[in-house]
Protein backbone atom coordinates (compact mmCIF):
# COMPACT_ATOMS: atom_id res chain seq x y z
CA UNK A 1 0.00 0.00 0.00
CA UNK A 2 1.23 3.46 -0.88
CA UNK A 3 1.23 5.52 2.30
CA UNK A 4 2.13 8.62 0.27
CA UNK A 5 -0.52 8.39 -2.46
CA UNK A 6 0.77 11.54 -4.16
CA UNK A 7 4.14 9.89 -4.77
CA UNK A 8 4.73 7.53 -7.68
CA UNK A 9 6.17 4.13 -6.90
CA UNK A 10 9.21 3.18 -8.96
CA UNK A 11 10.71 -0.29 -8.92
CA UNK A 12 14.28 -0.51 -10.14
CA UNK A 13 15.66 -3.91 -11.08
CA UNK A 14 19.42 -3.93 -11.59
CA UNK A 15 22.17 -6.15 -10.21
CA UNK A 16 24.42 -3.18 -9.32
CA UNK A 17 23.35 -2.29 -5.81
CA UNK A 18 25.47 0.87 -5.79
CA UNK A 19 23.66 2.06 -8.88
CA UNK A 20 20.15 1.27 -7.63
CA UNK A 21 20.92 3.01 -4.31
CA UNK A 22 22.01 6.14 -6.16
CA UNK A 23 18.87 6.09 -8.31
CA UNK A 24 16.79 5.70 -5.15
CA UNK A 25 18.56 8.56 -3.35
CA UNK A 26 18.24 10.94 -6.30
CA UNK A 27 14.65 10.10 -7.19
CA UNK A 28 13.42 10.23 -3.60
CA UNK A 29 15.26 13.54 -3.09
CA UNK A 30 12.94 15.08 -5.70
CA UNK A 31 10.04 14.38 -3.32
CA UNK A 32 7.99 12.93 -6.18
CA UNK A 33 8.83 9.25 -5.96
CA UNK A 34 9.10 6.23 -3.71
CA UNK A 35 11.73 3.80 -4.92
CA UNK A 36 12.27 0.13 -4.23
CA UNK A 37 15.47 -1.57 -5.37
CA UNK A 38 15.70 -5.18 -6.44
CA UNK A 39 19.22 -6.44 -7.18
CA UNK A 40 18.31 -10.06 -7.78
CA UNK A 41 16.88 -10.59 -11.23
CA UNK A 42 15.31 -13.89 -10.17
CA UNK A 43 13.22 -12.02 -7.61
CA UNK A 44 12.09 -9.31 -10.03
CA UNK A 45 8.59 -10.61 -10.76
CA UNK A 46 7.87 -11.28 -7.07
CA UNK A 47 9.09 -7.82 -6.19
CA UNK A 48 6.84 -6.27 -8.84
CA UNK A 49 3.80 -8.22 -7.64
CA UNK A 50 4.49 -7.26 -4.05
CA UNK A 51 5.24 -3.58 -4.67
CA UNK A 52 2.68 -2.85 -7.43
CA UNK A 53 4.84 -0.04 -8.89
CA UNK A 54 3.66 2.77 -11.17
CA UNK A 55 6.74 2.27 -13.35
CA UNK A 56 9.58 -0.23 -13.58
CA UNK A 57 13.18 0.64 -14.44
CA UNK A 58 14.82 -2.49 -15.76
CA UNK A 59 18.43 -3.36 -16.56
CA UNK A 60 18.97 -5.69 -19.51
CA UNK A 61 22.09 -7.63 -18.68
CA UNK A 62 22.11 -9.26 -15.28
CA UNK A 63 24.02 -12.31 -14.03
CA UNK A 64 21.25 -14.90 -13.64
CA UNK A 65 18.69 -13.64 -16.05
CA UNK A 66 17.95 -11.28 -18.89
CA UNK A 67 16.01 -8.03 -18.58
CA UNK A 68 13.89 -8.67 -21.65
CA UNK A 69 12.93 -12.04 -20.20
CA UNK A 70 11.93 -10.40 -16.92
CA UNK A 71 9.89 -7.91 -18.90
CA UNK A 72 7.91 -10.72 -20.60
CA UNK A 73 7.32 -12.45 -17.29
CA UNK A 74 6.10 -9.22 -15.67
CA UNK A 75 3.77 -8.55 -18.58
CA UNK A 76 2.31 -12.02 -18.13
CA UNK A 77 0.91 -10.93 -14.75
CA UNK A 78 -2.53 -9.49 -15.29
CA UNK A 79 -2.22 -6.77 -12.62
CA UNK A 80 1.14 -5.64 -14.03
CA UNK A 81 0.24 -5.59 -17.72
CA UNK A 82 -0.27 -1.82 -17.90
CA UNK A 83 2.75 -0.88 -15.79
CA UNK A 84 5.21 0.96 -18.03
CA UNK A 85 8.69 -0.53 -18.25
CA UNK A 86 11.74 1.60 -19.07
CA UNK A 87 14.92 -0.24 -19.93
CA UNK A 88 17.89 1.41 -18.31
CA UNK A 89 20.97 -0.11 -19.81
CA UNK A 90 24.61 0.35 -20.66
CA UNK A 91 24.42 -1.94 -23.68
CA UNK A 92 23.05 0.71 -26.03
CA UNK A 93 24.48 4.10 -26.68
CA UNK A 94 22.79 7.46 -26.30
CA UNK A 95 22.85 8.26 -30.01
CA UNK A 96 21.35 4.88 -30.84
CA UNK A 97 18.52 5.56 -28.41
CA UNK A 98 18.02 9.04 -29.82
CA UNK A 99 18.01 7.70 -33.35
CA UNK A 100 15.14 5.43 -32.29
CA UNK A 101 13.40 8.27 -30.39
CA UNK A 102 13.98 6.45 -27.11
CA UNK A 103 11.96 3.50 -28.26
CA UNK A 104 13.28 0.07 -29.23
CA UNK A 105 10.81 -2.68 -30.04
CA UNK A 106 7.99 -0.70 -28.47
CA UNK A 107 9.80 -0.23 -25.17
CA UNK A 108 11.36 2.88 -23.73
CA UNK A 109 15.12 2.90 -23.39
CA UNK A 110 17.54 5.06 -21.45
CA UNK A 111 21.26 4.62 -22.09
CA UNK A 112 23.44 4.65 -18.98
CA UNK A 113 24.85 6.90 -17.79
CA UNK A 114 22.18 9.59 -17.78
CA UNK A 115 21.73 12.67 -15.66
CA UNK A 116 19.09 12.64 -12.94
CA UNK A 117 17.16 15.19 -14.98
CA UNK A 118 17.07 12.91 -18.04
CA UNK A 119 15.95 10.05 -15.83
CA UNK A 120 13.07 11.98 -14.24
CA UNK A 121 11.99 13.39 -17.61
CA UNK A 122 11.87 9.88 -19.00
CA UNK A 123 9.92 8.58 -16.01
CA UNK A 124 7.39 11.43 -16.22
CA UNK A 125 6.81 10.91 -19.91
CA UNK A 126 6.11 7.21 -19.48
CA UNK A 127 3.98 7.19 -16.32
CA UNK A 128 0.35 6.35 -17.01
CA UNK A 129 -1.62 9.58 -16.54
CA UNK A 130 -4.28 7.87 -14.43
CA UNK A 131 -1.98 5.70 -12.29
CA UNK B 1 56.95 -17.15 -93.87
CA UNK B 2 56.89 -19.93 -91.32
CA UNK B 3 53.36 -21.29 -91.21
CA UNK B 4 53.49 -22.03 -87.53
CA UNK B 5 53.93 -18.36 -86.69
CA UNK B 6 51.72 -17.00 -89.38
CA UNK B 7 48.68 -18.88 -88.14
CA UNK B 8 49.42 -18.75 -84.49
CA UNK B 9 46.53 -16.92 -82.83
CA UNK B 10 47.57 -18.06 -79.38
CA UNK B 11 48.09 -14.96 -77.16
CA UNK B 12 51.36 -16.40 -75.85
CA UNK B 13 53.13 -15.69 -79.11
CA UNK B 14 50.99 -13.47 -81.25
CA UNK B 15 53.70 -12.52 -83.72
CA UNK B 16 51.27 -10.55 -85.88
CA UNK B 17 51.10 -7.65 -83.45
CA UNK B 18 53.48 -4.74 -84.11
CA UNK B 19 55.88 -4.25 -81.23
CA UNK B 20 57.24 -0.84 -80.29
CA UNK B 21 60.89 -1.49 -79.57
CA UNK B 22 63.37 0.98 -78.12
CA UNK B 23 66.98 0.01 -78.76
CA UNK B 24 69.31 1.46 -76.16
CA UNK B 25 72.72 0.72 -77.60
CA UNK B 26 76.13 2.29 -77.09
CA UNK B 27 77.62 1.02 -80.31
CA UNK B 28 76.11 2.59 -83.48
CA UNK B 29 77.21 -0.41 -85.54
CA UNK B 30 75.36 -2.81 -83.22
CA UNK B 31 72.35 -0.55 -83.30
CA UNK B 32 72.26 -0.53 -87.09
CA UNK B 33 72.68 -4.30 -87.12
CA UNK B 34 69.77 -4.85 -84.70
CA UNK B 35 67.54 -2.51 -86.69
CA UNK B 36 68.43 -4.33 -89.85
CA UNK B 37 67.75 -7.75 -88.37
CA UNK B 38 64.35 -6.71 -87.07
CA UNK B 39 63.14 -4.71 -90.03
CA UNK B 40 64.19 -7.39 -92.49
CA UNK B 41 62.79 -10.26 -90.44
CA UNK B 42 60.28 -12.38 -92.34
CA UNK B 43 57.99 -12.65 -89.30
CA UNK B 44 57.04 -10.24 -86.62
CA UNK B 45 56.48 -6.53 -87.10
CA UNK B 46 58.35 -3.75 -85.35
CA UNK B 47 58.37 -0.02 -84.87
CA UNK B 48 61.92 0.88 -83.90
CA UNK B 49 63.73 3.76 -82.30
CA UNK B 50 67.28 3.93 -81.00
CA UNK B 51 69.28 5.92 -78.50
CA UNK B 52 72.76 5.62 -77.03
CA UNK B 53 72.04 7.25 -73.66
CA UNK B 54 70.08 6.05 -70.66
CA UNK B 55 68.93 9.55 -69.76
CA UNK B 56 67.70 10.10 -73.29
CA UNK B 57 65.86 6.78 -73.16
CA UNK B 58 63.94 7.93 -70.05
CA UNK B 59 62.56 10.87 -72.02
CA UNK B 60 61.63 8.73 -75.01
CA UNK B 61 59.96 6.07 -72.85
CA UNK B 62 58.00 8.66 -70.87
CA UNK B 63 56.59 10.21 -74.04
CA UNK B 64 55.41 7.20 -76.01
CA UNK B 65 53.93 3.76 -75.64
CA UNK B 66 56.60 1.09 -75.65
CA UNK B 67 56.39 -2.69 -75.47
CA UNK B 68 59.97 -3.71 -75.02
CA UNK B 69 63.47 -2.30 -74.60
CA UNK B 70 66.60 -3.90 -76.02
CA UNK B 71 69.18 -2.77 -73.51
CA UNK B 72 72.92 -2.62 -73.77
CA UNK B 73 74.28 -2.54 -70.21
CA UNK B 74 77.35 -0.44 -70.97
CA UNK B 75 76.35 3.01 -72.14
CA UNK B 76 78.08 6.35 -72.08
CA UNK B 77 76.09 7.49 -69.02
CA UNK B 78 75.71 4.21 -67.14
CA UNK B 79 77.32 0.80 -67.02
CA UNK B 80 76.74 -2.75 -65.80
CA UNK B 81 73.69 -3.92 -63.89
CA UNK B 82 73.21 -0.36 -62.63
CA UNK B 83 71.86 0.47 -66.09
CA UNK B 84 69.21 -2.22 -65.76
CA UNK B 85 68.37 -1.18 -62.20
CA UNK B 86 67.81 2.43 -63.15
CA UNK B 87 65.68 1.62 -66.16
CA UNK B 88 63.60 -0.94 -64.29
CA UNK B 89 63.05 1.44 -61.35
CA UNK B 90 61.84 4.20 -63.66
CA UNK B 91 59.69 2.01 -65.91
CA UNK B 92 58.74 -1.12 -64.02
CA UNK B 93 56.04 -2.07 -66.52
CA UNK B 94 58.15 -2.18 -69.67
CA UNK B 95 59.66 -5.51 -70.74
CA UNK B 96 63.45 -5.34 -70.88
CA UNK B 97 65.67 -7.64 -72.89
CA UNK B 98 69.33 -7.19 -72.02
CA UNK B 99 71.59 -7.30 -75.06
CA UNK B 100 75.25 -7.16 -74.21
CA UNK B 101 78.67 -8.17 -75.38
CA UNK B 102 79.77 -9.45 -72.01
CA UNK B 103 79.43 -13.19 -71.84
CA UNK B 104 79.00 -14.27 -68.27
CA UNK B 105 76.36 -16.73 -67.01
CA UNK B 106 76.17 -15.27 -63.51
CA UNK B 107 75.53 -11.78 -64.91
CA UNK B 108 72.72 -13.17 -67.06
CA UNK B 109 71.01 -14.77 -64.08
CA UNK B 110 71.47 -11.60 -62.06
CA UNK B 111 69.87 -9.56 -64.85
CA UNK B 112 66.81 -11.83 -64.80
CA UNK B 113 66.59 -11.52 -61.01
CA UNK B 114 66.76 -7.75 -61.40
CA UNK B 115 63.71 -7.62 -63.64
CA UNK B 116 64.98 -8.32 -67.16
CA UNK B 117 62.93 -10.75 -69.25
CA UNK B 118 65.88 -12.15 -71.16
CA UNK B 119 69.65 -11.85 -71.53
CA UNK B 120 71.08 -11.97 -75.01
CA UNK B 121 74.76 -12.08 -75.95
CA UNK B 122 75.64 -10.02 -79.01
CA UNK B 123 76.61 -12.19 -81.96
CA UNK B 124 75.18 -15.33 -80.39
CA UNK B 125 71.73 -15.14 -81.94
CA UNK B 126 70.15 -14.88 -85.32
CA UNK B 127 67.11 -12.95 -86.50
CA UNK B 128 64.64 -15.66 -85.45
CA UNK B 129 66.10 -15.91 -81.96
CA UNK B 130 65.95 -12.15 -81.50
CA UNK B 131 62.34 -11.81 -82.71
CA UNK B 132 61.27 -14.72 -80.54
CA UNK B 133 63.06 -13.24 -77.53
CA UNK B 134 61.29 -9.90 -77.98
CA UNK B 135 57.80 -11.33 -78.45
CA UNK B 136 58.23 -13.79 -75.60
CA UNK B 137 59.59 -11.04 -73.36
CA UNK B 138 56.49 -8.91 -73.97
CA UNK B 139 54.19 -11.83 -73.24
CA UNK B 140 56.14 -12.88 -70.15
CA UNK B 141 56.01 -9.32 -68.88
CA UNK B 142 52.26 -9.16 -69.48
CA UNK B 143 51.77 -12.42 -67.59
CA UNK B 144 54.01 -11.15 -64.81
CA UNK B 145 51.97 -7.95 -64.54
CA UNK B 146 48.74 -9.93 -64.41
CA UNK B 147 50.17 -12.11 -61.70
CA UNK B 148 51.31 -9.05 -59.79
CA UNK B 149 47.87 -7.48 -60.09
CA UNK B 150 46.23 -10.70 -58.90
CA UNK B 151 48.70 -10.87 -56.02
CA UNK B 152 47.92 -7.27 -55.08
CA UNK B 153 44.19 -7.95 -55.17
CA UNK B 154 44.73 -10.97 -52.96
CA UNK B 155 46.85 -8.95 -50.57
CA UNK B 156 44.22 -6.22 -50.46
CA UNK B 157 41.48 -8.78 -49.77
CA UNK B 158 43.63 -10.35 -47.07
CA UNK B 159 44.27 -7.03 -45.36
CA UNK B 160 40.57 -6.23 -45.53
CA UNK B 161 39.80 -9.60 -43.93
CA UNK B 162 42.34 -8.94 -41.21
CA UNK B 163 40.82 -5.51 -40.68
CA UNK B 164 37.31 -6.95 -40.39
CA UNK B 165 38.54 -9.62 -37.99
CA UNK B 166 40.36 -6.98 -35.95
CA UNK B 167 37.26 -4.80 -35.81
CA UNK B 168 35.17 -7.77 -34.71
CA UNK B 169 37.57 -8.53 -31.88
CA UNK B 170 37.83 -4.88 -30.84
CA UNK B 171 34.05 -4.59 -31.15
CA UNK B 172 33.43 -7.50 -28.82
CA UNK B 173 36.02 -6.27 -26.38
CA UNK B 174 34.81 -2.67 -26.51
CA UNK B 175 31.15 -3.44 -25.95
CA UNK B 176 32.09 -5.78 -23.10
CA UNK B 177 34.25 -3.12 -21.49
CA UNK B 178 31.68 -0.44 -22.21
CA UNK B 179 28.96 -2.29 -20.33
CA UNK B 180 31.20 -3.05 -17.38
CA UNK B 181 32.56 0.48 -17.15
CA UNK B 182 29.37 2.38 -17.87
CA UNK B 183 27.58 0.85 -14.90
CA UNK B 184 30.03 2.14 -12.30
CA UNK B 185 30.19 5.46 -14.20
CA UNK B 186 26.42 5.77 -13.93
CA UNK B 187 26.66 5.10 -10.21
CA UNK B 188 29.40 7.72 -9.77
CA UNK B 189 27.46 10.31 -11.79
CA UNK B 190 24.24 9.83 -9.82
CA UNK B 191 26.25 9.85 -6.59
CA UNK B 192 27.92 13.13 -7.50
CA UNK B 193 24.62 14.67 -8.56
CA UNK B 194 23.06 13.70 -5.27
CA UNK B 195 25.97 15.11 -3.28
CA UNK B 196 25.91 18.29 -5.35
CA UNK B 197 22.27 18.93 -4.47
CA UNK B 198 22.85 18.10 -0.79
CA UNK B 199 26.07 20.08 -0.31
CA UNK B 200 25.00 23.42 -1.75
CA UNK B 201 25.93 25.33 1.41
CA UNK B 202 29.46 23.97 1.77
CA UNK B 203 32.76 25.55 0.88
CA UNK B 204 34.32 26.06 -2.54
CA UNK B 205 36.77 23.19 -2.16
CA UNK B 206 33.98 20.64 -1.87
CA UNK B 207 32.15 22.16 -4.84
CA UNK B 208 35.38 22.09 -6.83
CA UNK B 209 35.96 18.44 -5.89
CA UNK B 210 32.45 17.47 -6.97
CA UNK B 211 32.86 19.37 -10.22
CA UNK B 212 36.17 17.62 -10.95
CA UNK B 213 34.67 14.19 -10.26
CA UNK B 214 31.73 14.95 -12.51
CA UNK B 215 33.94 16.15 -15.36
CA UNK B 216 36.33 13.23 -15.04
CA UNK B 217 33.45 10.78 -15.13
CA UNK B 218 31.98 12.49 -18.15
CA UNK B 219 35.36 12.32 -19.87
CA UNK B 220 35.69 8.61 -19.14
CA UNK B 221 32.24 8.15 -20.60
CA UNK B 222 33.20 10.07 -23.74
CA UNK B 223 36.20 7.81 -24.25
CA UNK B 224 34.03 4.74 -23.92
CA UNK B 225 31.66 6.25 -26.44
CA UNK B 226 34.51 6.89 -28.90
CA UNK B 227 35.75 3.36 -28.44
CA UNK B 228 32.30 2.01 -29.21
CA UNK B 229 32.09 4.25 -32.27
CA UNK B 230 35.43 2.93 -33.38
CA UNK B 231 34.29 -0.63 -32.88
CA UNK B 232 30.84 -0.52 -34.41
CA UNK B 233 31.97 0.33 -37.93
CA UNK B 234 31.28 -3.10 -39.31
CA UNK B 235 27.58 -2.23 -39.42
CA UNK B 236 27.33 0.38 -42.16
CA UNK B 237 24.07 1.43 -43.72
CA UNK B 238 25.21 2.31 -47.25
CA UNK B 239 22.73 4.29 -49.36
CA UNK B 240 23.36 6.63 -52.33
CA UNK B 241 23.28 10.15 -50.88
CA UNK B 242 23.86 13.72 -51.99
CA UNK B 243 27.18 14.62 -50.45
CA UNK B 244 26.29 18.35 -50.52
CA UNK B 245 23.22 17.68 -48.36
CA UNK B 246 25.27 15.59 -45.95
CA UNK B 247 27.80 18.42 -45.59
CA UNK B 248 25.04 21.02 -45.10
CA UNK B 249 23.64 18.86 -42.33
CA UNK B 250 27.07 18.52 -40.70
CA UNK B 251 27.42 22.31 -40.78
CA UNK B 252 24.34 22.63 -38.54
CA UNK B 253 26.34 20.90 -35.82
CA UNK B 254 29.41 23.10 -36.19
CA UNK B 255 27.77 26.47 -36.90
CA UNK B 256 27.73 27.47 -33.26
CA UNK B 257 31.45 26.69 -32.83
CA UNK B 258 32.31 28.64 -35.97
CA UNK B 259 30.31 31.68 -34.88
CA UNK B 260 31.80 31.58 -31.40
CA UNK B 261 35.38 31.59 -32.67
CA UNK B 262 34.81 34.17 -35.42
CA UNK B 263 35.58 31.76 -38.25
CA UNK B 264 34.18 32.42 -41.69
CA UNK B 265 32.91 29.66 -43.91
CA UNK B 266 32.92 29.54 -47.70
CA UNK B 267 31.24 26.84 -49.70
CA UNK B 268 31.92 25.89 -53.29
CA UNK B 269 29.53 23.03 -53.95
CA UNK B 270 29.39 21.54 -57.43
CA UNK B 271 25.90 21.24 -58.86
CA UNK B 272 24.64 17.95 -60.25
CA UNK B 273 27.08 15.78 -58.29
CA UNK B 274 26.34 12.10 -58.74
CA UNK B 275 25.00 10.44 -55.57
CA UNK B 276 27.66 8.77 -53.45
CA UNK B 277 27.06 5.41 -51.73
CA UNK B 278 27.70 6.17 -48.05
CA UNK B 279 26.46 5.70 -44.52
CA UNK B 280 25.19 9.25 -44.05
CA UNK B 281 25.54 9.32 -40.26
CA UNK B 282 29.12 8.09 -40.37
CA UNK B 283 30.21 10.52 -43.05
CA UNK B 284 28.52 13.35 -41.17
CA UNK B 285 30.57 12.33 -38.16
CA UNK B 286 33.77 12.54 -40.24
CA UNK B 287 32.90 15.95 -41.71
CA UNK B 288 31.97 17.36 -38.30
CA UNK B 289 35.25 16.06 -36.93
CA UNK B 290 37.29 17.61 -39.75
CA UNK B 291 35.53 20.96 -39.33
CA UNK B 292 36.07 20.90 -35.56
CA UNK B 293 39.76 20.15 -36.17
CA UNK B 294 39.92 23.09 -38.58
CA UNK B 295 38.31 25.33 -35.96
CA UNK B 296 40.79 24.19 -33.32
CA UNK B 297 43.66 24.93 -35.72
CA UNK B 298 42.55 28.58 -35.92
CA UNK B 299 42.20 29.91 -32.36
CA UNK B 300 42.45 33.47 -33.66
CA UNK B 301 39.80 33.07 -36.32
CA UNK B 302 40.22 32.40 -40.01
CA UNK B 303 38.51 30.88 -43.01
CA UNK B 304 37.18 27.39 -43.67
CA UNK B 305 36.61 26.59 -47.33
CA UNK B 306 34.54 23.55 -48.26
CA UNK B 307 34.57 22.35 -51.83
CA UNK B 308 32.85 19.48 -53.61
CA UNK B 309 33.47 18.32 -57.16
CA UNK B 310 33.15 15.29 -59.37
CA UNK B 311 35.78 14.14 -61.84
CA UNK B 312 37.71 11.18 -63.18
CA UNK B 313 40.31 9.81 -60.81
CA UNK B 314 43.99 10.62 -61.50
CA UNK B 315 47.00 9.72 -59.40
CA UNK B 316 47.59 13.47 -58.91
CA UNK B 317 44.35 13.61 -56.87
CA UNK B 318 46.36 12.01 -54.10
CA UNK B 319 48.38 15.24 -53.87
CA UNK B 320 51.73 13.53 -53.55
CA UNK B 321 50.55 11.48 -50.59
CA UNK B 322 52.12 8.04 -50.26
CA UNK B 323 48.70 6.56 -49.66
CA UNK B 324 47.93 3.16 -51.16
CA UNK B 325 45.70 3.97 -54.13
CA UNK B 326 45.14 0.52 -55.60
CA UNK B 327 41.47 0.76 -54.71
CA UNK B 328 41.11 3.50 -57.34
CA UNK B 329 41.63 3.11 -61.07
CA UNK B 330 42.65 6.13 -63.14
CA UNK B 331 39.60 7.32 -65.08
CA UNK B 332 37.15 6.03 -62.49
CA UNK B 333 34.30 8.43 -61.53
CA UNK B 334 34.91 10.05 -58.16
CA UNK B 335 33.53 12.78 -55.92
CA UNK B 336 35.99 14.88 -53.92
CA UNK B 337 35.27 16.78 -50.73
CA UNK B 338 37.87 19.29 -49.55
CA UNK B 339 37.96 21.16 -46.27
CA UNK B 340 40.66 23.84 -46.09
CA UNK B 341 41.61 25.87 -43.06
CA UNK B 342 43.90 28.86 -42.78
CA UNK B 343 45.63 27.62 -39.62
CA UNK B 344 49.26 26.95 -38.92
CA UNK B 345 49.36 23.65 -40.81
CA UNK B 346 50.69 20.33 -39.52
CA UNK B 347 54.42 19.72 -39.30
CA UNK B 348 55.83 16.98 -41.54
CA UNK B 349 56.65 14.66 -38.66
CA UNK B 350 53.13 14.79 -37.26
CA UNK B 351 51.52 14.55 -40.69
CA UNK B 352 52.53 10.90 -40.82
CA UNK B 353 50.95 10.19 -37.44
CA UNK B 354 47.71 12.16 -37.42
CA UNK B 355 45.61 9.09 -38.23
CA UNK B 356 47.21 6.88 -35.56
CA UNK B 357 44.89 5.98 -32.68
CA UNK B 358 45.61 8.03 -29.55
CA UNK B 359 47.92 10.45 -31.37
CA UNK B 360 47.05 14.03 -30.43
CA UNK B 361 48.81 17.38 -30.23
CA UNK B 362 46.12 18.55 -27.82
CA UNK B 363 46.66 16.07 -25.02
CA UNK B 364 47.05 18.91 -22.51
CA UNK B 365 43.75 20.39 -23.64
CA UNK B 366 42.02 17.07 -23.13
CA UNK B 367 42.39 15.56 -26.62
CA UNK B 368 42.16 11.78 -26.66
CA UNK B 369 43.43 11.28 -30.20
CA UNK B 370 40.69 9.06 -31.55
CA UNK B 371 38.91 11.57 -33.81
CA UNK B 372 40.99 11.24 -36.97
CA UNK B 373 41.68 7.54 -36.53
CA UNK B 374 37.94 6.96 -36.34
CA UNK B 375 37.49 9.23 -39.36
CA UNK B 376 40.04 7.19 -41.29
CA UNK B 377 38.45 3.89 -40.28
CA UNK B 378 35.07 5.18 -41.40
CA UNK B 379 36.47 6.41 -44.71
CA UNK B 380 38.35 3.14 -45.30
CA UNK B 381 35.23 1.14 -44.64
CA UNK B 382 33.58 3.15 -47.43
CA UNK B 383 36.40 2.16 -49.78
CA UNK B 384 37.20 5.86 -49.96
CA UNK B 385 40.42 7.75 -49.27
CA UNK B 386 41.12 10.51 -46.76
CA UNK B 387 44.28 12.57 -46.85
CA UNK B 388 45.62 15.55 -44.97
CA UNK B 389 48.13 17.82 -46.64
CA UNK B 390 49.50 21.27 -46.03
CA UNK B 391 48.76 23.83 -48.72
CA UNK B 392 50.06 27.40 -48.94
CA UNK B 393 47.55 28.79 -46.42
CA UNK B 394 47.04 25.96 -43.95
CA UNK B 395 45.83 22.36 -43.84
CA UNK B 396 43.69 20.67 -46.47
CA UNK B 397 41.61 17.57 -45.73
CA UNK B 398 40.51 15.73 -48.85
CA UNK B 399 38.11 12.81 -49.08
CA UNK B 400 37.80 10.89 -52.32
CA UNK B 401 34.66 8.80 -52.80
CA UNK B 402 33.85 6.30 -55.50
CA UNK B 403 30.48 6.95 -57.10
CA UNK B 404 30.02 3.32 -58.15
CA UNK B 405 28.14 1.01 -55.81
CA UNK B 406 30.93 -1.51 -55.36
CA UNK B 407 31.78 -0.73 -51.76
Amino acid sequence: MNIYPEKKKILIIDDESGFTEMVKLNLEATGKYLVRCENNGMRAVDAAQEYQPDLILLDIIMPETDGTDICWRIKEQEELQTVPVVFLTATVRKNEVEAQHGDIGGYAFLAKPTTVEELTECIESHLNPNS
Amino acid sequence: MDKVFQHNTDRIADFTRTLNVLIIENNPVDCAMLSGMLSKSTFGSFRLKGTDSLNQSFKILAEGTWDVVLLDLNLKDSSGLKTLHQLHDQFPRIAIVVNTGVYQDSLGLKAITCGAQDYLIKGKYKSYGLVKALYYAVERKRAEEELKAAYNRLKEAQSQLIQVEKMTVIGGLASGIAHEVKNPLATILYGVEFLTTKLTETDDQIQLTLKSIREATQKANDIIKDLLDFASLSKLNIVPESINTVIEHSLNFTKHQCDKTGIRLEKFFANNLPPVPIDKNRIEQVIVDLILNAILAMPDGGLITIRTLSKKFEISDLAGSQIDSRRFQPGEDIVIVEIDDTGSGINEENLAKVFDPFFTTRRAAGGVGLGLSIAKTIINSHNAIILLTNYDRGTRARIIFKTGLDT
